[in-house]
């Protein structure tokens, strides 16, 4: 039964993510600095660092699946969400073979993630035609603002979110293995 | 080893094509939605009903605590205006009628007016957490009548248009997503008929936070900044009279052949909660031509 948790809290948090902005205060929207709520990415590297062995590849899987669907619900671009989260959640995976989990390296790594992820959606967006932000703008108005407020819904998390994935990996994967 | 470097370098490679087809395929000009993406609309949408309900509670509150602070000044304004309107009620009513007996001697009937519509009302659920795009969900779809290129206002004003229709959800582009391939046929309406002006919402400028107006058709009188963009009718799909913006500064382009006017949206973009779907129930064939035209 447990096994649906995570699905589940990828989910909760995909539809939230919707309505993350009615909760900035709406003065904040008006301004020029664009933060973009990339929470599911948050919670794919939690799950790849607590909750992934270095040779199970889970989040890997989670982030496409979850990607597809950002693209699905909000964007109606499919594909760039997923491609970004799949690879950034990747490259994540094999980085944190050299790091302990801790929760510097969690900020670390994340915050790498976030910096990745959303340069590579720049970067497509950019190709694609849907923005024409100059990489200046786009530095300062819109990663910075993203990579610090997602930095903080990380932190947040953090409490209760490691130990419990650390946890769940046990009874899960080791299950796994047995059959 | 070599062989496994050379696999993971096989996966990336079709991986990338996978991507590039997709977003391809997802960005030509489609009709409708693939089957899965309005299942996973609506599901998603159905859960974001639910969890938005406790949020716009707690919204509510707060802004009900903002609202408190200036009411007794809001009070006294709102009643000397409350004695203007009782005025205007009856003229209103008046020229309605008379609107109405003049239309049946042409026998005109409502739906032939450019101004009639079925309004769809409807709550939103989500934005798109994707800035760039400016989407926003609200909760009727297909199933309660909303179609492709509606027109979605406020009260206050136009605020986009329907962008994908799901079964029970449905995508909105707001106003301020707009490019040159979303226009809309505007005027600026005076007092004689000879004086309006015309034009088309050509888009969004993201710097100065405007829509850009690109007026076509001049007239003696040139535009003021004050003056109310509504919608012209002209376009087939928006009906008349929804207003639009009003005008901040009037600029001219870059040759100096035409002249731009910048128009501050008359609606509020950043706080909506409710919207209206206009229906405009006019049963013509010429909305497709209408696409390819705009």
């Amino acid at each position: 039964m447990k096994r649906v948790y995570l699905p589940l809290i990828l989910s909760l948090v995909l539809a939230l993510e919707g309505v993350a902005l009615e909760l900035l205060p709406s003065n904040l929207l008006r301004t020029d600095l664009l933060i973009v709520p990339h929470w599911v990415l948050v919670i794919l590297v939690f799950l790849t660092i607590f909750y992934d062995y270095d040779s199970t590849y889970y989040s890997v899987m989670y982030a496409l699946i979850f990607g597809l669907l950002v693209d699905i619900v909000y964007t109606d671009v499919l594909g760039v969400y997923m491609f970004s989260y799949a690879l950034t959640i990747y490259a994540i995976h094999s980085m944190k073979k050299l790091l302990h989990g801790n929760i510097f390296v969690t900020v670390l790594l994340g915050a790498g993630g976030l910096v990745l992820s959303d340069i590579m959606i720049y970067l497509i967006y950019m190709i694609v035609g849907l923005t024409d932000t100059v990489w200046v703008d786009y530095l300062s108005s819109r990663l910075l603002p993203t990579v610090l407020s997602n930095l903080l819904f990380l932190l947040v998390l953090y409490p209760i979110l490691a130990k419990r994935l650390m946890n769940w990996r046990k009874e899960h994967i080791n299950k796994d293995s047995m059959l | 080893m070599s062989f496994l470097r050379k696999k993971k370098l096989f996966i990336f490679l079709i991986a990338f094509i996978l991507i590039v087809a997709l977003i391809g395929f997802s960005l030509r000009d489609r009709e409708d939605l693939t089957i899965v993406e309005e299942i996973v609309n609506d599901t998603v949408g159905w859960g974001q009903t639910i969890i938005h309900a406790p949020i716009n509670f707690v919204t509510n509150i707060i802004t009900n605590i903002d609202d408190f602070k200036d009411t007794y000044n809001e009070n006294r304004i709102l009643k000397e205006k409350l004695a203007e309107y009782k005025g205007l009620i009856y003229e209103v009513q008046e020229l309605k009628k008379e609107n109405e007996d003049l239309r049946n001697t042409l026998e005109l009937t409502e739906s032939d007016s450019i101004r009639h519509y079925k309004p769809i009302q409807a709550a939103v659920i989500s934005r798109s957490p994707e800035r760039w795009l400016e989407q926003i969900t609200i909760n009727k779809g297909k199933d309660d009548g909303v179609k492709e290129n509606m027109a979605v206002i406020t009260p206050e004003g136009m605020v986009g248009k329907v962008l994908t229709p799901s079964k029970n959800t449905a995508t909105v582009q707001l106003l301020t997503g707009f490019d040159q391939f979303n226009r809309i046929s505007g005027m600026i309406s005076r007092k004689e008929k000879e004086n309006n002006i015309f034009g088309m919402i050509e888009g969004f400028d993201k710097e100065s936070k405007h829509l850009i107006f690109r007026i076509i058709e001049e007239s003696k009188k040139d535009v003021k900044k004050g003056e109310l963009v509504v919608s012209s009718g002209m376009g087939g799909v928006f009906p008349a009279g929804l207003p639009i913006g009003k005008v901040k500064e009037v600029v001219p382009d870059k040759y100096g052949l035409t002249k731009t006017a910048l128009v501050d949206p008359s609606a509020d973009i950043y706080e909506i909660n409710h919207v209206i779907v206009v229906d405009r129930s006019l049963q013509t064939d010429n909305i497709e031509s209408e696409k390819e035209g705009e």
